[in-house]
């Protein structure tokens, strides 16, 4: 089959496709929308391998800080009272309706702690990872400003412009590495679905937090992820998140992406430019690894 | 006279022979077996890795617990360091486990971070060469689309790189370096004026030649170079992991509760 005749079946496949999707939201949100619509029309370009075209620069456009995922009126007091301001705060989570993390009891009373702990932790244990400089973990990253997507044969690579992140996708069907091995990152397999990349993400460590107040997760954590072509300069992003650990049920996170200028990626390094992690334990009291059991 | 000259035709003659049958092969053979992007160029696209004790030190040294012996990587087994330049050398050297800002987990600079032991994967578009190294998600950007460098000055851990093609070999302009980096953990060292030439060329399909000419009018008399071969890594789906550096000494690791292997 030609290139151009399996780009001609995949654009008429996304036409029932994208009816499905127009379900999936211009996201709940306080500041004025700057989603691009979605093209009923839209034909997506193709690589000349023949996977949707996806490559550019990307962002997401519904004021989604990564302060806190629920966003609920105590995120919202607490960011004015560190900021002074009243941020947009959009709200990703859209699955429950309720918008808040289904955590299981022991878990919710755990966040709690967390999200009273996160302006004055009384351990280091208890600091948003990101502010100690380590990786941000999946979804969050995706939040954490602006990145580009690459595309060649057999993967798709993500880079970030934060603290130079990337996220290797290889979309040949080969398999995850073995359970044991954990990472912040995650190990990602991805798929085409029409106009769609699917990504399974494993094999994450339960070291990331999804936001800086703390909702945290075990390392049987488990994503689905799926970014929907749209149109020209629109993907939808949907997550799936399972982890029979800590919450009660899947969940959803769902947001709105815009295509960016593609800019030269100029340096972002982050552990070095961070005065906490360059103080070392003697700072920290001798801080010992232990677990909570 | 006579049989000095059917001698020498004779001789002659055979080399002509030894030489094409020389040719034939050799012609049959290099351009067809190096890998190439569609636009002609050599495709450097893939998972590669150094096998040498470079990052440790440069230069010829004898083992140290948890380091091998390694044969030097400098032409010439010299690194011509000014006077006052070499005492900082030695001092560095002296203080080398903890003033190593590869021991922070810093980011390593270049050349030094093509020669930390961990692979990195090289994606390959006709404007730019994009780098991923396992050793700390470090990142480098090798624009091959004819920009410029941005105009100084600017510090930057792992500077700025733009590259042209000379035939088959890439050769990659560096500059706009910080102080902060090492060469390896001998202590060998830099100033901000550092200038780096890499020139990257395959020896065969899983071989890469790899030269750099290190330039620093403030450090060293005059320019100097080190070279070595680079490896292709051959695992079947051999990929990146993680080398979080600096999560290690961090002893923060906390198993959130409920969550540890007894509780699920």
């Amino acid at each position: 089959m030609s290139n151009r005749s399996f780009g001609l079946i995949v654009a008429a496949m996304a036409v029932p496709v994208m009816a499905a999707l127009m379900s999936v939201h211009v996201v709940a949100q306080g500041g004025r929308a700057r989603v691009a619509p979605i093209d009923p029309n839209f034909q997506a370009p193709h690589t000349p391998w023949g996977d949707p075209d996806l490559r550019g620069a990307w962002g997401q456009r519904n004021n989604i800080t990564t302060y806190s995922l629920q966003a609920g009126k105590d995120d919202r007091e607490e960011h004015t009272r560190i900021g002074g301001q009243a941020p947009a705060m959009g709200k990703p989570i859209v699955d429950p309706p309720d918008g808040k993390v289904p955590y299981q009891p022991w878990a919710a009373a755990h966040a709690q702690f967390l999200w009273e702990q996160h302006r004055h932790p009384t351990k280091p244990e208890w600091l948003d990872p990101v502010a100690r400089g380590f990786l941000e973990g999946v979804p969050r990253i995706n939040l954490q400003g602006g990145f580009e997507i690459q595309q060649y044969p057999g993967y798709v690579v993500f880079v970030f412009d934060y603290g130079h992140t990337y996220r290797v996708v290889p979309v040949d069907g080969r398999p995850h590495p073995a359970v044991r091995l954990k990472t912040w990152m995650g190990d990602s397999r991805g798929h085409w679905d029409g106009n769609t990349l699917v990504i399974d993400v494993t094999n994450l460590n339960d070291q990331s937090w999804m936001d800086i107040v703390g909702t945290f997760h075990s390392d049987a954590l488990r994503l689905t992820e799926r970014w929907s072509f749209v149109g020209t300069d629109r993907i939808d992003y949907e997550v799936t998140i399972v982890d029979p650990a800590v919450y009660t049920k899947p969940w959803k996170m769902a947001w709105n992406m815009g295509r960016n200028p593609l800019d030269e990626h100029w340096e972002n390094a982050v552990w070095e430019g961070n005065r906490l992690g360059g103080l070392g334990p003697e700072f920290w009291g001798g801080a010992k690894a232990h677990d909570y059991k | 006279m006579r049989n000095w000259f059917i001698g020498s035709m004779i001789a002659t003659a055979a080399a002509m022979v030894v030489f094409s049958l020389m040719a034939v092969p050799a012609a049959a053979q290099a351009p067809a077996a190096i890998p190439r992007t569609a636009d002609g160029h050599p495709d450097f696209s893939g998972i590669w890795q150094v096998m040498n004790t470079a990052a440790w030190d440069l230069q010829d040294h004898s083992a140290q617990k948890g380091v091998p012996a390694g044969l030097g990587v400098v032409e010439g087994n010299e690194i011509p360091y000014k006077p006052e330049a070499l005492a900082k050398k030695q001092e560095n050297y002296k203080n080398r486990a903890t003033a190593d800002p590869e021991s922070k987990c810093y980011l390593s600079g270049v050349p030094r971070i093509m020669y930390m032991p961990f692979p990195f994967q090289i994606f390959q578009t006709p404007a730019q060469l994009t780098i991923l190294y396992e050793y700390v998600h470090a990142v480098r950007y090798i624009y091959t689309n004819g920009t410029p460098h941005p105009k100084g000055p600017i510090e930057w851990w792992m500077g700025d790189s733009r590259a042209k093609w000379e035939g088959d070999t890439l050769v990659v302009d560096n500059v706009h370096f910080n102080t902060e980096t090492w060469f390896d953990r001998a202590g060998n060292f830099h100033s901000e004026n550092l200038h780096v030439v890499e020139r990257i060329s395959f020896i065969d399909r899983d071989h890469l030649n790899y030269e750099v000419t290190i330039e620093d009018p403030t450090v060293f008399t005059r320019p100097w170079k080190m070279s070595m071969p680079i490896y292709r890594h051959m695992e079947r789906n051999f990929q990146l992991l993680e080398y979080e550096c600096y999560t290690f000494d961090n002893e923060f690791h906390v198993t959130p509760p409920g969550t540890g292997p007894n509780n699920r």
